[in-house]
């Protein structure tokens, strides 16, 4: 059989190297992390380790049971493999709740977490979709089903509630954003009902991901100054600190951006460019307003968790417990860290960082290993990252090159909050680092998005569109 | 619309995260060292170890202050569970109440800090941390509750050391051991709370050597505060390390031996070992032993009990009672008559009676006969030619010459100031010179005959038992001493320095020859008033002192030193409104030096009646503190 032999010499060597490396450095750390001097051996499939490598082993099985069955498979059963994850998140929601969440479908002892899957049929179901519109053509109803494709098992995964795995459905809209799904149509449709407004085409709809940019921007920088909100001083010494001083700034940036432009575009432009900038003046003001009055209806945890994000406040024994442990752990890792097993803030022994060996699983890997390994680490993540888009710009089917970004984008999600909590530059959001983190679910979810991808990878000559 | 640019944004996008991570892990691991002080501070604990104090001998190294070890019952709240007050109580001897009064004491009370911003006390208590529940239980006591203690989850025990004193004496000499106060801590950043440190005697004066080095071990601690394991294998760790041996000069068979002689008495007995300085027993009576004040639960049970005695048994009456020194004080009269050569050896004053009182007693034709018979009349005339010697025409500027002269041969004695010695709570005595007389009576209007019973030991002059133990140990010297002092050897360092040290009278030692040998008459000849100290086998010298006072009854005084010929030690008796000193302080005297001297004392009768002796209700009068 021609595809049974091509499978070797087409699969990409490179990521899949990158993958085996980052199981065998999981498997490593958790043993460091979990480690129990009562049960030192490895195998001990009573100890998080042992459980590990059987996670790792049924992993590797599910690798191996993607790479025999043929590709075409997701493309063809992708709305059932949607439809059969989400009925699991369906089923989920009857369970009881352990630790607050109903989040866990067990089996015995054994449990899974529906949501990790659902982002495998999202990734699927989304290909396939967006592979079956035509981009230049788009219209409200494309814009609709998109968002309730990605939508939908967002609201039933917050229903558990799984914050973390909410957050990196989002990852989803810079693939829409990628494969150019406009928000326009819709934008056009709010826009154009205003009376005398008539446009064909607005920028908003097209390019929402530097806007998004802009609007997180915005909001942080007012969520910094309006600390000491509503002070107001004008003619004794002009400073007017607060919320108000974030309106001046937007307000004189707009002018003069405002005059720049209107000094170097052309007469017939001149309109163009004092609509834009009104526009984005008034957005601005809107989004920065909105952040400022509706940052305390946020319910209080999450309040506190981005006030100590920005560093508002401080409360390293409070609050703040758990990023100021983490931190503490990786930053007292030096140059070349304290050694393999030698951790004595990030070990669950000493448990002072709660969670070490999931969602903080980088503490005792950068306190363990210091810089040097964090710089291994995040140069893996990077290189994995750059490949997957590497694949996805090779490949001829549009299926498999949204695929190939869906898979991108919830990698990418996953090192960048979870490194970025365990450093202290985003907020406390459970979300497990990819191949590191103990358990299961989100082991075997993210095997099997990568060896779908390879899968796909190697049989992308095969396909004709 | 052109989506091939938007690949290259998701790229930089990722490019720029992931750099912005890579800097700030840079700064975070290699460059800003706070996180690293901010982990030591969270995982790194220094557990100090405290070592048994160090352990203190007598003369003839006998432990006579030691450790015995106790134990404290531990109580962890955050381990504690289905506890039954009732049983536990039961257990322990305590009322349910007491059970319940005691978690909220605890709670309430224990690991209390001053908060460095307020200012203000607070309370520390954490569930995960241990706290004695009962300290100080004996092994008796911990082997009846310690079986059942697994029916107690959360109460464990825990082994400390604390002092022991097997002589049971010696009380006023060792001092006692209490846990230190907030402002010592405070002060000294050796101690912890719960730390013991030394309150009296030599355990306070020789803290800093006896409480030894504390061992330090760092250790990495769990969230829970327990240890997990030693930090870099215990590379930083220094051990504990006990405090030195003090070797004493104290002989703590005598010392036991002389309070039993003082039991039912108020006084004191000062013994010294001429040679060396070195006091070989510090009677103080009544005493207690010391075995009472060893812990808290002892202390405040027993303490003021002791505070309130009207015997007052924490008076360290030997060092710190000013007593009129009484006829002891006629031989520093003679040594300065003779010095002066205002007398000589054969000089010899009439019993006239006249000026001061006296008994009934020949004319005394020379110097040891004058001591002998203890003739007020004979040192009357003596200190009137020591006072007024004939060198101003003004009798009262001649006076005050005479006095200063005489002034500074009794200072030379170590009289009128406190020894830089190793005993606290020690005071100078009263040695009056002119500037003294000047501001009670003004300049030039005073002489001889104003102050004329100071030549017997009365009026103002006024020493403490500890100097007047001296003055036997110079006399047996011939004319130096070393400051008596405790500790003869700081583990094997020797003594302190200042303690080397030989301090010389201003007097000749040929003017000592006649004095020793009215002394000897005072025990051996006919008319000597000291005749009941005769130990056999020995040559004693002494001097009775009968010293009056305004409290009732005199004071029984006895000054000796024996052997005559090499001198081994010497005594000062003291006994508290027990009458004339020949018959109660001279055969107190004798027994001591019996007792050191041959290890055992063979007249049973005088000891038998020393001891059955009660001179407490001899008008008893408070004592007097200046």
């Amino acid at each position: 059989m021609r595809r049974d032999d091509s499978l070797t010499q087409h699969v990409d060597w490179w990521l899949l190297s990158i993958v085996v490396i980052m199981l065998g450095m999981g498997i490593a750390n958790v043993y460091s992390a979990a480690y129990d001097p009562d049960h030192p051996n490895i195998f001990d499939f009573s100890q998080k380790y042992g459980k590990q490598i059987m996670w790792v082993g049924i992993s590797i099985f599910l690798g191996f049971l993607v790479f025999l069955i043929d590709s075409d498979i997701y493309r063809k059963f992708a709305i059932p493999i949607y439809l059969f994850c989400f009925s699991l998140l369906v089923v989920v929601l009857f369970t009881p709740p352990i630790n607050g969440a109903r989040a866990w479908l067990g089996i015995g002892t054994m449990g899974i977490q529906p949501a990790e899957f659902m982002k495998i049929g999202t990734a699927i179901v989304l290909s396939r979709y967006i592979s079956t519109v035509n981009v230049k053509n788009q219209n409200v109803q494309t814009v609709f089903i998109a968002l309730a494709i990605v939508m939908v098992p967002m609201v039933m995964i917050l229903l558990q509630p799984d914050a973390g795995t909410f957050v990196v459905f989002t990852s989803f809209f810079f693939v829409l954003y990628r494969e150019g799904i406009t928000f326009d149509p819709l934008v056009l449709k709010l826009v154009n009902a205003i009376p005398g407004v008539r446009f064909k085409e607005t920028w908003v709809g097209s390019h929402f991901i530097p806007i998004l940019f802009y609007v997180v921007f915005l909001s942080i920088v007012t969520l910094l100054m309006s600390g000491n909100k509503y002070e107001f001083t004008f003619m004794r010494g002009v400073l007017i600190p607060g919320f108000y001083g974030v309106i001046t700034v937007i307000t004189l940036i707009a002018l003069i951006a405002y005059l720049i432009l209107r000094w170097i575009s052309s007469r017939r432009d001149q309109r163009r460019v004092l609509l834009i900038i009104v526009t984005g003046w008034f957005l601005s003001v809107a989004v920065s307003t909105t952040v400022n009055f509706s940052f305390s209806s946020l319910a209080p945890h999450q309040k506190d968790r981005i006030e100590l994000v920005l560093g508002l406040r401080k409360d390293d024994d409070g609050k703040d417990y758990n990023r100021n442990r983490a931190m503490a752990a990786v930053g007292s890792g030096g140059l070349f860290g304290k050694g393999y097993k030698k951790a004595s803030v990030a070990s669950v022994r000493s448990n002072h960082v709660p969670e070490s060996e999931t969602d903080f699983i980088f503490c005792p890997l950068a306190e363990e290993w210091g810089f040097m390994g964090s710089l291994v680490i995040v140069g893996l993540f990077m290189g994995m990252l750059f490949r997957i888009i590497v694949i996805a710009e090779r490949q001829r089917s549009t299926f498999n090159r949204v695929y190939a970004y869906c898979v991108a984008m919830i990698v990418f999600y996953h090192f960048a909050v979870n490194i970025g909590m365990n450093i202290g530059l985003a907020p406390v959001i459970g979300i497990p680092l990819p191949f590191f983190s103990y358990g299961g679910s989100s082991l075997m979810s993210f095997s099997m998005l990568l060896f779908i991808l390879l899968k796909l990878d190697s049989q992308r000559r095969d396909v004709l569109f | 619309m052109n989506l091939d640019g938007r690949k290259y944004v998701i790229l930089v996008f990722f490019i720029l995260v992931g750099s912005i991570y890579l800097i700030r892990l840079f700064f975070m691991q290699v460059v800003d060292d706070s996180w690293k002080l901010r982990a030591q501070e969270i995982a790194e604990k220094r557990k100090e170890i405290t070592p048994p104090r160090g352990i203190v001998f007598d003369r003839h190294n006998k432990k006579v202050v030691t450790n015995r070890s106790y134990y404290n019952l531990m109580m962890k709240e955050e381990d504690i569970h289905d506890f039954d007050t009732v049983a536990f109580a039961k257990l322990v001897g305590w009322t349910k109440q007491e059970v319940k009064d005691r978690f909220y004491q605890i709670k309430k009370g224990e690991g209390k800090y001053r908060n460095p911003n307020t200012g203000k006390l607070q309370a520390n208590y954490q569930k995960q941390r241990p706290y004695p529940f009962i300290k100080e239980l004996t092994i008796d006591e911990i082997t009846r509750i310690a079986p059942h203690l697994e029916k107690f989850p959360g109460f464990y025990e825990d082994l400390t050391s604390m002092r022991s004193y097997p002589y049971s004496g010696g009380a006023n000499i060792f001092g006692y051991l209490n846990e230190v106060s907030k402002e010592e801590i405070e002060e000294d950043r050796f101690y912890r709370p719960g730390d013991q440190i030394g309150r009296a005697g030599i355990e306070r004066y020789y803290e800093k050597q006896l409480r030894g080095q504390k061992g330090i071990k760092y250790i990495v601690t769990s969230a829970l505060n327990n240890a997990i394991e030693s930090y870099a294998g215990g590379k930083y760790d220094t051990l504990a390390e006990q405090g030195p041996a003090l070797h004493l000069g104290l002989d703590i068979q005598l010392q036991v031996y002389g309070e039993k002689l003082m039991q039912n008495k108020r006084g004191c007995i000062v013994a010294i070992e001429p040679k060396t300085g070195e006091i070989l027993a510090l009677v103080s009576a009544p005493s207690f032993d010391p075995n009472i004040l060893v812990g808290r639960r002892n202390i405040g049970k027993n303490y003021p009990k002791l505070l309130l005695d009207e015997g007052k048994p924490l008076y360290p009456r030997p060092l710190a009672a000013e007593y009129p020194p009484g006829s002891i004080f006629k031989l520093l009269q003679s040594l300065i008559g003779l010095q002066e050569g205002v007398i000589t050896p054969e000089s010899g004053f009439p019993c006239t009676k006249s000026m001061v009182g006296c008994h009934n007693h020949p004319n005394a034709n020379n110097l040891p006969d004058g001591i002998k018979n203890s003739c007020n009349p004979y040192f009357y005339y003596v200190m009137r030619r020591i006072i007024q010697q004939g060198k101003k025409r003004s009798i009262f500027a001649d006076a005050e010459l005479g006095l200063n002269i005489w002034y500074d041969y009794i200072m030379s004695f170590g009289l009128g100031s406190e020894f830089e010695t190793d005993v606290t709570g020690m005071r100078s005595g009263l040695i009056p010179n002119s500037a003294y007389y000047d501001k009670w009576y003004g300049h030039n209007t005073w002489a001889f005959s104003t102050i004329r019973s100071i030549s017997i030991g009365q009026g103002e002059v006024k020493v403490t038992p500890l100097q007047m133990a001296n003055i036997a140990a110079i006399i047996a010297n011939k004319g130096w001493y070393y400051t008596p002092h405790f500790v003869r050897s700081i583990g094997n360092k020797g003594p302190l320095p200042q303690f080397k040290v030989v301090h010389k009278t201003k007097i000749d030692s040929q003017n000592f020859e006649p004095i020793i040998e009215g002394m000897r008459r005072v025990c051996y000849e006919p008319g000597g008033t000291g005749k009941r100290a005769v130990v056999e086998g020995v040559t004693v010298c002494g001097k009775t002192g009968t010293a009056q006072n305004p409290h009732g009854e005199d004071h029984s005084v006895f000054l000796a030193f024996a052997p005559m010929e090499n001198p081994k030690i010497a005594i000062a008796v003291f006994i508290e409104n027990a009458g004339f000193g020949g018959v109660w302080a001279a055969p107190t005297a004798g027994l001591m030096i019996d007792k050191y001297i041959h290890r055992k004392v063979k007249d049973k009768a005088k000891e038998q009646m020393i001891v059955s002796a009660n001179l407490l209700n001899v008008k008893a009068r408070p004592m007097k503190k200046k």
